[in-house]
């Protein structure tokens, strides 16, 4: 029989609240060896608190935290050493150098000094910042400070990664190249918990939790979750002439359909090799030529969206294809 | 717990803090040079010696003594400056009133007859001050001239009756010397060196300074941290608090008997201020100094709500440390409650133990000492105790 695996990063029914305001409530989460889970929700939706619970900064007001089989508030040396934390904000020391920041870092996890030289230029090379190591933190852009930051997260060879916010402020191609790194860290077998406000970016994780004014609205896979959220996979229909649903209905595996102009329809299926055939006979049959028929993927966005949408309204089930391309 | 480990972890802070102060030297400019600057002027420049105050004397024509303003001020013994003699008495009352001279002493015009008839005279002395400090130097002047001017009559008159006893054939065998002043003191200060400004006043400039520099780069270190986010990290990271305290007071111990060492030799070898007690003694009082003081910075530090606060607070205590620790005026001056509140101050301890070593060759209360090295501890264990706290989970 096979063995179930041990979640690294392990939340069951956490709370915490500030006061009278609950930042993050009854969350339950867990992430597997070797995997990235990204959090994705909007600015003030409990990202950060959720980090800084796992970190061990913050205690839970009620349920169960654990990281590597402990709960945080009780991690020993020996487990510390094995985590980095990456904060949301820059955090580091403006008048230290780029190659001192780290080896303060390095020295801060008790690395000997003669060990220390090698896995700074490692962790600097990782981050392409090794021909800048001579350069102030203070005058490094926003975007080198947070590879900075990450070079500092990773210089102790950590075994989890909890990283807040790391491509916040940065342009979509340095974001690129750091989600290239987080996914490197985590072939290499790390685990990685990421916070981001980008929905798109749920795409270079393994897993995907969002959450929503302290509240977890989903978490899957990003492919099964874009699935999940429209009941099946999505098909563009683009007829010759003028069509309506009616034409789709009772067509076997259609679930549901939504008019998107004159000539345009989506259909919602549970397996779209099957059902294009059917749809093309269909409309066929009713004299109406099919100009194209394509899978279409919705953006994480519209995703996200659709989630945040039916949480706040209270729906259950699935939403039925987007009403916009 | 691995040892090597956590001195890697020590010397992290202590390689950190040396490059940032190195970094950042508007503040050793600021916080440290600036206040350096102020007390060396004041040693170089106060002399500790008032002015004598400018006198009127009225003396009537009757009285047939010198008009020559010189005579008087010497009588005085330095302490008034007879500017004007003059005659009349409510011209010179008028001068008092509009401050043109600060003391008037009218002497009355039938003085000769009435020592003549063996009646005393009475001399009038009026004087225009708000200063407490000149008020009791004008009573202290007027008082000197008058016992000297009460001398210098009685020299005369006892001149005058031996002259007139030897004529009668009854010779007197003394000196109207020793008739004026039948006693002299011969005064000798035996302290190992003689007093002078600049040697008294250095080495309490030295310990306010070791104090000042300590006390500010340890105050604004913890303040940085704890609200820039770097706290987060280090409850993260396996650093323990008492590494981090460590590896700071190491830092800054270590910059702080550098800085003092530098200004030891400048005012023991350009300054010439005396070093009785040699370089052993002078470095385990800095270093003693420079521990406490590194609490009570840290201490700042842990519980300041901004750095702006934390600066504002190593300036009271510069402050307190400049009225009460008897940088200025002596603590014995003040009352007892306020006394207590000396002995709390560092600097306190590292005048009066500096000034010993310094210039009398030996600490005499060695219990300073001891007070010194309590500060500290106290301070570290307060220190350890807050920063373990604020490293924890928040609740």
């Amino acid at each position: 029989m096979e063995r179930a695996v041990e979640p690294v990063i392990d939340m069951r029914g956490v709370t915490r609240r500030y006061g009278d305001v609950v930042a993050v409530r009854d969350l339950t989460l867990g992430v597997e060896p070797g995997t990235i889970l990204g959090l994705i929700g909007p600015s003030g939706s409990g990202k950060t608190t959720v980090v800084r619970m796992l970190a061990g900064i913050l205690a839970p007001s009620a349920g169960t935290v654990r990281v590597m089989g402990v709960e945080p508030r009780r991690f020993r040396r020996s487990h510390r050493e094995r985590i980095a934390y990456m904060p949301q904000l820059f955090s580091l020391y403006p008048d230290l150098t780029v190659k001192e920041n780290v080896g303060f870092i390095s020295a801060m996890f008790g690395t000997p000094w003669w060990k220390r030289s090698r896995l700074i230029r490692r962790a600097l090379e990782v981050v392409e910042l090794w021909d800048v190591r001579h350069r102030r933190a203070s005058d490094l852009s926003g975007g080198m400070q947070r590879r900075l930051e990450l070079a500092c997260a990773i210089v102790h060879d950590p075994a989890v990664l909890f990283v807040d916010e790391p491509t916040a402020g940065i342009d979509p191609i340095l974001r690129k190249s750091i989600w290239d790194e987080l996914r490197r860290l985590r072939d290499a077998g790390r685990t990685l918990l990421c916070t981001t406000q980008y929905v798109a970016e749920a795409e270079y994780c393994d897993n995907v939790a969002l959450l929503a004014t302290g509240e977890l609205i989903a978490v899957d896979e990003p492919e099964e979750l874009r699935r999940r959220t429209y009941g099946g996979d999505l098909l563009r229909v683009r007829a010759t002439r003028e069509v309506t649903p009616e034409a789709l209905r009772d067509v076997a595996g259609i679930t549901s359909v939504r008019q998107i102009d004159a000539y345009t329809l989506v259909a919602v299926t549970g397996e779209a090799g099957t059902s294009t055939p059917r749809i093309t006979e269909r409309l066929n049959e009713r004299g109406i030529g099919v100009h194209s028929i394509e899978e279409y993927q919705p953006s994480f966005d519209d995703v996200f969206t659709e989630l945040v949408a039916r949480h706040r309204d209270g729906a259950v089930g699935v939403a039925g294809p987007p009403a916009a391309f | 717990m691995n040892p090597v480990a956590s001195l890697f972890r020590v010397s992290s802070f202590l390689g950190k803090e040396l490059r940032e102060v190195v970094r950042r030297p508007g503040i050793i400019a600021a916080l440290i040079l600036g206040p350096f600057g102020i007390m060396l002027i004041f040693g170089l420049g106060y002399t500790g010696s008032r002015r004598p105050i400018p006198t009127e004397l009225v003396l009537p024509a009757e009285l047939g003594l010198p008009a020559d303003p010189a005579t008087f001020s010497e009588l005085s013994g330095g302490r008034l400056d007879v500017v004007r003699v003059s005659e009349d008495p409510q011209a010179a009352m008028d001068r008092l009133e509009r401050q043109e001279v600060d003391l008037v002493v009218i002497a009355p015009a039938d003085a000769r007859e009435r020592l003549r008839r063996g009646e005393q005279s009475t001399l009038q002395a009026a004087w225009n001050e708000v200063d407490p400090v000149d008020d009791s130097l004008a009573r202290l002047g007027i008082f000197t001239m008058t016992d000297r001017l009460n001398r210098e009559i009685i020299r005369v008159a006892a001149a005058e009756g031996i002259t007139l006893a030897a004529q009668q054939g009854q010779p007197v065998n003394i000196s109207p010397d020793v008739i004026a002043e039948p006693a002299r003191v011969e005064t000798e200060n035996v302290a190992p060196t003689q007093p002078a400004t600049l040697a008294f006043f250095g080495p309490a400039v030295f310990a306010l300074v070791v104090q000042h520099m300590a006390l500010t780069l340890a105050s604004l270190s913890m303040i940085r941290e704890r609200f820039g986010g770097q706290l987060d990290l280090f409850r993260v990271s396996p650093l323990n608090a008492s590494e981090i305290l460590l590896g700071k007071y190491l830092a800054y111990g270590l910059l702080t008997v550098l800085v003092g060492a530098i200004v030891a030799a400048l005012m023991v070898y350009v300054l010439g201020v005396p070093l009785l007690g040699g370089w052993g003694p002078v470095a385990g009082i800095v270093a003693l100094l420079a521990f406490a003081s590194l609490g009570v910075g840290l201490l700042i530090s842990l519980f300041a709500d901004s750095e702006r606060q934390a600066v504002q607070l190593a300036m009271l205590f510069l402050l307190a440390s400049v009225f009460f620790s008897g940088f200025v005026l002596p603590v014995e001056e003040f009352v007892a409650w306020v006394r207590g509140l000396a002995l709390v101050l560092p600097v306190t301890h590292g005048i009066a133990t500096l000034q010993d070593s310094m210039l009398r060759g030996a600490v005499g209360e060695e219990w300073m000492l001891a007070v010194l090295a309590g500060i500290g501890v106290v301070c570290f264990v307060i220190c350890l105790i807050r920063l373990r706290l604020l490293l924890r989970s928040a609740a």
